[in-house]
């Protein structure tokens, strides 16, 4: 509040804030500007705050926020809360799991298998049950009998691998691409004497990429899609080099490391192949 | 029209078709921005904030509607981010141009400007650092009610309610925060709030 200021200016100061965020009633509202249109030390007061409140926008303070697809964030969210009500649902008081972006692969991968055994026996089932071949169709009409062969069943759990695979690509790439922007964007400061920077979390981040990676190898291999595997192929040494990094890692070397990531276009080329990846899980 | 957040709350309490979806749209960001300004960190904002949405789902069956859905859901939201700083480790975060071992000086600081180069992205990442310091440094409560009423977007109303606090109190704190973030900006070299651009509401 600036010094020697009188009653008026002083509530007229208080009542900046609300009208930067439109909470003034029309009658305070009007005081206000008459006041503000008098007073040169308030209209510089509003200007000032004005600018700042401005400056203090998301995009300024949050510059990370764009880089999230919140149609996928959206998603993955739903998923997940529907998951664990279900889990909710089958045992109450359960504790919700916290978990990234996507389920844990692990899961995922025996939830997926499940539905492939579950799809084989159904199948099994069809082919070998007349009663099942001969339910009625909606219209009361007998349904023509479908011919959900062995071959037809392999077929669909190939296609039950395959968007596993795919799903595993697209959740190792995010994560990896999220891993490289952490690397790039925001290094914390070494707390150890000695300075540099914290790379610990990063190092072990990247330890588990690839660990993870070891346990897709097979599944990424059947996709045969040269452009992932190319890319996965890059990506490799890349985060071999930040697995190894010591805790406190010397800024020359992260920078290093920004100008190989940048020059060799990493986030853009992961990027497009990620969201690939996401259209034909879509598509299929 | 948009169903208003107690239709919509109402909805998802009776397992509406796409209520929980839009609500999900309608939130996320919102609590992105409130889960930034306890963490500091965006991997850990996204976790907190999927976190959160996932709690209100399971637990919708226990929402009452004397508080505002937002309110409830900032609610959920703050307490997990508490949680998760009092267990975890949070890093505070440096530009990696300030690692830099040369001497180089900061970049001045400038407000918005409409066509942005290189530079001017750099500058407004450093604006939005000097920013950040300053809404960390307000008492727990100003800094509570501003990033409630800043990046939550919430009513100065649903803010009181939600602290179980007068109108008044709330406004002064507002005020107090804007003033003490100001008053910080000023402080820096060269002074932010000294900037000559006119900056556009976001």
């Amino acid at each position: 509040m600036r010094r020697g200021a009188g009653r008026g200016c002083r509530a007229a100061q208080r009542a900046l804030p609300p009208r930067y965020y439109g909470a003034l009633s029309a009658g305070e509202e009007a005081t206000l500007a008459r006041h503000l249109s008098s007073c040169a030390g308030c209209a510089k007061e509003w200007e000032a705050l004005r600018r700042v409140l401005d400056a203090a926008g998301p995009a300024n303070v949050f510059p990370r926020e764009s880089e999230v697809d919140w149609e996928v964030f959206a998603r993955a969210v739903v998923a997940r809360a529907r998951a664990a009500a279900s889990r909710e649902a089958i045992t109450p008081g359960a504790v919700v799991g916290r978990r990234r972006f996507l389920p844990n692969p692990n899961a995922a991968a025996g939830l997926w298998a499940g539905l492939a055994a579950a799809a084989l026996v159904i199948a099994t089932l069809w082919t070998l049950s007349p009663t099942l071949r001969r339910r009625d169709g909606g219209d009361g009409s007998p349904r023509p009998p479908e011919r959900l062969t062995a071959e037809s069943a392999r077929a669909s759990a190939r296609e039950i691998e395959d968007r596993l695979a795919r799903r595993s690509a697209a959740r190792y790439l995010s994560d990896s691409r999220a891993l490289l922007m952490s690397l790039v964007q925001a290094p914390a400061r070494c707390r150890k004497p000695g300075g540099g920077l914290d790379m610990s979390l990063e190092a072990e981040r990247s330890r588990q990429l690839l660990r993870r990676k070891n346990l897709y190898e097979g599944d990424l291999d059947s996709l045969r899609d040269q452009r992932l595997a190319g890319l996965l192929r890059q990506l490799e040494p890349v985060l071999m080099q930040v697995a190894s990094l010591q805790d406190c890692a010397p800024a020359g070397q992260i920078r290093e490391l920004r100008d190989q990531i940048e020059q060799r276009q990493f986030l853009l080329h992961i990027d497009l192949v990620t969201r690939d990846l996401q259209r034909r899980l879509n598509v299929v | 029209m948009e169903p208003d957040d107690f239709a919509l709350m109402d909805g998802i309490r009776n397992d509406r078709e796409g209520a929980f979806e839009t609500l999900v749209r309608r939130y996320q960001r919102r609590l992105y921005r409130l889960a930034c300004g306890y963490l500091r960190n965006h991997e850990d904002a996204l976790d907190a904030v999927q976190e959160t949405l996932v709690r209100i789902y399971v637990a919708r069956g226990s929402y009452r509607p004397d508080a505002h859905p937002f309110t409830w859901a900032a609610r959920i939201l703050g307490n997990h981010c508490i949680d998760l700083i009092r267990h975890r480790r949070i890093r505070p975060v440096v530009p990696l141009e300030a690692a830099s071992d040369r001497p180089d000086g900061p970049a001045p600081l400038r407000l918005l400007s409409p066509e942005e180069s290189p530079l001017e992205r750099q500058e407004r990442r450093e604006l939005g650092q000097k920013i950040e310091e300053a809404i960390s440094t307000l008492p727990a409560t100003q800094r509570e009610i501003f990033m409630l009423r800043h990046f939550g977007e919430m009513r100065l109303e649903e803010i009181a309610a939600s602290r179980g606090c007068a109108l008044g109190t709330v406004k002064s704190s507002l005020h107090r925060a804007t003033r003490a973030i100001r008053d910080y900006l000023s402080r820096c070299d060269p002074p932010v709030t000294s900037g000559t651009g006119e900056g556009e509401r976001t």
